[in-house]
């Protein structure tokens, strides 16, 4: 592969033109290659700019693609584990930072003896200063030097120790100013929830099978003018990696179905669907789930698992 | 239990500027923490939704979550604000280690020093929330058998031979499947 054609890549542009196929360049950014190919592509694109600026759209493609996945939100474990690593790996390097700041210090080289008051002004071809006057006199004693030293290092301490703990105090506020931001978008999602729970104009249904006794069974509520519905189920099978279930809502004007959020049972064959995207004011005939492809499906695929008004 | 929540919730919080990103980014240089929970707060959930998605597992996508997000917290230089928008610098980097998980692999070549083109501002919670319905209604207008063949691909980390070998299609049609359904999310996104 060289790069001495800058022309883009292209679907039609020959394996001679020295870049990689566009097909070959999605494969890689998705890094579905085997090494060998990846590194023959990642040092091609390591010097082309065409490549590069290619691989910078299809990376941009697959972030679109990835905002597709169901949005579910981490456990408040999750980011209390990861906010205690944080701040286990910043204390450690404060803690190496302070016992580099306490090692002792390089020992000072011996300072020139302080030039006598004489000296100064004495360059070449001088003639303002008067005669030299050594005012031997003016040496204080070691002590008091000590002591002086001493308060300045007294006072850096002290410094270093109120800046130490004012930065804390800011990350402190920071935190809990998030965690207060956080905590109310949480209360938020909530308080619509059991609104849409306790709604006395919301629908519930239950959803059983039509044939086994210990299959698979649902609960919905749906409130059809907020178009809010919450959906649980359990004694679910696993399906097929590449399969999913999904909800729908049956109108009760006879129109199509409306998907109501593909779902995954859990190891214990649980599942829900909570608050999808649903169009207001349809009211439902009937609750259905359907298994469908992976990432659902436009209209429901029979058979079908459970229904239910 | 997994739960699918609802995006098309109203934030009562001001939503941060796009540029706000670039200076939380140069704070966690300096090793600050709320800087690293507020990033947390806005893109755990795109973060973990994705791995979730691949691992199909909530302890294993959040083993990738931590360490996507220890991976900014260590090396911020890693991602820098030149090369595009954060929230999709780390939902491709979520789904490449997810995948890596998935294959019991490392990841082959990273995506650290190559630019992204930001398809819209997903540091915005509302814009974000829209391009996430976008995205989708994208995707479902698909033809079946290119929709299949790319979540198997992304999603599922499958070779286009293992595609191939499992659907019986030619390797040229999956490979050409892939792109082509990837053309049409750019062109809904940046028509």
């Amino acid at each position: 592969m060289s790069n001495s054609r800058p022309t883009p890549p292209t679907a039609t542009a020959p394996p001679s033109s020295g870049h990689p196929s566009p097909e070959d360049l999605v494969l890689f950014a998705m890094q579905l290659f085997p090494v060998e190919q990846a590194e023959t592509i990642e040092r091609h694109s390591a010097h082309c700019p065409v490549c590069r600026e290619e691989l910078g759209r299809i990376h941009g493609d697959l972030a679109a693609v990835a905002l597709t996945a169901d949005p579910v939100a981490p456990s408040d474990a999750a980011r209390e584990r990861l906010l205690a690593q944080v701040a286990r790996e910043k204390k450690a390097v404060t803690a190496a930072a302070s016992k580099s700041a306490l090692q002792p210090a390089p020992k000072p080289t011996p300072e020139p003896a302080p030039r006598p008051l004489a000296d100064f002004g004495r360059g070449k071809g001088s003639t303002l200063i008067p005669e030299p006057v050594v005012i031997a006199s003016s040496r204080r004693p070691p002590i008091y030097e000590w002591v002086g030293w001493a308060f300045a290092a007294a006072f850096a301490i002290a410094a270093v120790v109120l800046y130490g703990r004012h930065r804390t105090l800011e990350e402190s506020i920071a935190t809990q100013a998030s965690e207060i931001q956080r905590l109310n978008a949480r209360a938020a999602d909530s308080h619509q929830l059991m609104d849409a729970l306790t709604d006395p104009q919301a629908v519930r249904a239950t959803l059983t099978p039509k044939t086994p006794p210990r299959g698979p069974i649902g609960g919905v509520t749906y409130n059809p003018q907020k178009g809010a519905l919450v959906f649980l189920a359990s004694n679910l099978d696993p399906v097929q990696v590449y399969k999913t279930y999904e909800l729908w809502v049956i109108p009760a004007d006879g129109s199509a179905p409306i998907p109501a959020g593909t779902f995954h049972p859990d190891e214990h064959g649980s599942a829900s669907v909570i608050m999808p995207n649903l169009p207001k004011g349809v009211d439902a005939k009937m609750f259905a789930v359907t298994i469908e492809d992976a990432g659902g499906s436009d209209k429901p695929t029979k058979p079908i698992i459970m229904a239910g008004s | 239990m997994r739960s699918m929540n609802s995006e098309g919730k109203t934030a009562s919080a001001p939503q941060p500027a796009a540029g706000e990103d670039a200076s939380l980014l140069a704070e966690l240089q300096s090793g600050n923490q709320p800087a690293m929970a507020t990033l947390y707060d806005r893109y755990a959930r795109l973060v973990y939704s994705v791995a979730l998605r691949v691992l199909r597992e909530p302890a294993a996508a959040e083993d990738v979550l931590q360490e996507v997000f220890m991976q900014l917290w260590r090396n911020p230089d890693s991602f820098t604000a030149a090369r595009g928008s954060l929230g999709g610098w780390l939902a491709v980097v979520a789904r490449n280690r997810s995948i890596d998980v998935l294959r019991r692999r490392r990841t082959a070549t990273s995506i650290d020093n190559l630019p992204l083109v930001a398809p819209g501002n997903l540091a915005d919670e509302a814009e974000r929330n829209t391009l996430m319905q976008r995205a989708r209604a994208t995707i479902q207008q698909l033809p079946r058998e290119q929709r299949k063949t790319l979540e198997m691909a992304f999603f599922d980390g499958l070779t286009h031979s293992e595609i191939a070998e499992m659907t019986g299609d030619p390797l040229g049609t999956v490979k050409t499947r892939i792109r082509t359904a990837l053309l049409s999310v750019r062109k809904a996104f940046r028509p």
